[in-house]
């Protein structure tokens, strides 16, 4: 109980279960429009906007290094467009190209960094937590950050929720009564990048995706109305961030991030055995 | 009277010639099918009139004006196979959708529009189904309900992808006497449809396209005609004589 209300504690888990819940609710309409494994595409492609944003500003400064995520996020989804509207490579495998090709460059450009004695004075130690996250380093200032985006990105939701729906639903019924689909396309996009660029550095390149697609698949087995689906994946978000951090800080050793994944995964897995007993006692 | 006027239409895929300079007036009041063979740009011609394809050339007109004046006369009812079913919505809600025009934005559905939407879903016969997941219904409750969507619209034009597709002979009942009530009410309504057995029932005109216009007529007219073997049986516009 002690620790629980313990300042490290509050701080990170509350940072993460806001991150959790919003990104729930943006993955939600993600996963519905098909998006998940451009989400993970995203993610890894946004690490060298990081390492890029550090190089060009000698800052550690989270403000500057998600601007960087933010924008390679942009390019990353640009480069996979490209290639799906200029070749008859299929879109799995421009996603693979494009999610291996940008996290290479990160990676490449991190080692150059290390490397380098341009930056020896200047603190470069955090680079490596936006891969795997990391929670110990999440401050007062970042709630700020997560809350202000959550905010930003939930608003942006609810204005355009009928429209979001149309659109996911059924594109040309939304077109026929003159909804603009490119821009709703360009909001639900720009909303799943600014959650994964928030979500790097606590949850890291490789595992933020999971933080959209994994509640949505949970809720999924429990309801087959949106509104529901939604309050679902945002319970379960909130809850899965709450335990894992939890776990993280009882268990020594376990870190923050994969933490969480690991116990929405394990949700999730349950869910569907749920779902299979359920389904023969009917 | 014309409710759609198409002029010198010309539209093409990459390139690919699909549809070959059109010249049609659709009248109003009329039950008007568009037949053809496949891949004879039946639906290209509904999406252009839609302004979902952007034409090579020509003009198309919505009842003397253009499409976006006149955009909430207009209900459009999709192919089936182009909706994402997968997605966790109910019958209910989906038939809401036909009053999002009217509601606008960032406030919800009212009671008189829940009202709408539940006579709509009332009149093809699915209040029993309203809370349902879409995806649970039939090909041809589906239907009925996108019929119900659109009739929340009270739209004076309604445009409809082979709405009569995989649809069991009760559902197609009930859609096609809605659609002889709505034209008594002075609406109009064309249809993308297949089954050539069924126009006389159904149609009061016959437009025939093979990419070309074939005919439009009365559909007594082209039933006596040689038009619909001449349609089905020549191959349509042909690339390499472009």
């Amino acid at each position: 109980m002690k620790l629980l209300l313990s300042y490290d504690f509050l701080v990170v888990a509350i940072a993460t279960m806001i991150l959790a819940g919003s990104s729930a609710i943006i993955g939600c309409f993600s996963v519905y429009k098909g998006q998940s494994l451009i989400g993970d595409s995203i993610g890894h492609s946004a690490y060298p906007g990081i390492v890029l944003a550090y190089m060009i500003t000698f800052s550690r400064d989270p403000f500057y290094l998600m601007i960087g995520a933010f924008i390679f996020g942009i390019i990353a989804y640009a480069v996979i467009q490209f290639i799906s509207n200029n070749s008859k490579i299929d879109l799995d495998a421009s996603l693979a190209i494009v999610l291996t090709g940008f996290f290479g460059l990160g990676i490449m450009l991190k080692t150059y960094v290390q490397g380098n004695s341009i930056y020896e004075g200047a603190v470069q130690s955090g680079l490596k937590t936006y891969i795997f996250g990391s929670a110990s380093y999440i401050m007062k200032s970042d709630i700020y950050i997560i809350s202000i985006l959550s905010i930003f990105v939930l608003s942006l939701c609810l204005l355009f929720y009928k429209e979001l729906v149309l659109n996911i639903f059924d594109r040309e019924f939304a077109k026929s009564i003159g909804i603009n689909n490119i821009l709703i396309d360009i909001v639900l996009l720009l909303m799943m990048i600014v959650m994964i660029s928030v979500g790097l550095k606590m949850v890291g390149a490789i595992l933020i995706s999971s933080f959209l697609v994994i509640p949505c698949i949970f809720a999924n087995q429990f309801s087959k109305n949106i509104k529901n689906v939604l309050f679902i994946a945002f319970l379960m978000a909130i809850f899965s961030s709450f335990m894992g951090v939890y776990l993280s800080v009882v268990i020594k050793g376990f870190s923050t991030g994969p933490s969480i994944v690991v116990v929405m995964s394990f949700l999730t897995l349950l869910s569907f055995i749920f779902k299979k007993l359920r389904g023969k006692n009917v | 009277m014309r409710a759609i006027h198409i002029e010198d239409l010309t539209v093409a895929y990459e390139e690919n010639p699909v549809l070959w300079d059109i010249d049609l007036d659709i009248y109003k009041g009329n039950i008007t099918a568009i037949v053809g063979p496949n891949g004879a740009g039946k639906s290209t011609l509904l999406k252009a009139i839609l302004d979902f394809v952007k034409p090579l050339s020509g003009r198309i007109s919505i009842f003397d004006s253009s499409l976006k004046k006149n955009l909430d006369k207009i209900a459009y009812v999709p192919q089936r196979s182009n909706v994402n079913w997968d997605f966790p919505i109910k019958v209910f809600d989906v038939v809401l959708m036909g009053r999002y025009k009217e509601i606008g934005w960032f406030k919800k559905p009212s009671k008189i529009d829940k009202d709408i939407a539940f006579n709509a879903l009332k009149e093809m016969g699915l209040e029993k189904y309203i809370d349902r997941q879409i995806n649970e219904l039939s090909g041809g409750q589906k239907q009925r309900v996108f019929i119900a969507r659109a009739l929340c619209q009270n739209a004076e034009l309604l445009i409809m992808d082979e709405p009569l597709a995989g649809v069991d002979q009760y559902s197609e009942k009930i859609i096609m006497n809605k659609m002889k009530e709505l034209q008594k009410q002075g609406k109009t309504i064309v249809c993308v449809h297949h089954d050539l057995n069924t126009l006389k029932d159904y149609f009061d005109r016959v437009v025939l396209i093979n990419r070309y216009l074939v005919a439009h007529d009365t559909t007594e007219n082209i039933l006596n005609s040689n038009h619909l073997t001449k349609a089905y049986q020549e191959v349509g516009f042909d690339e390499t004589a472009a």
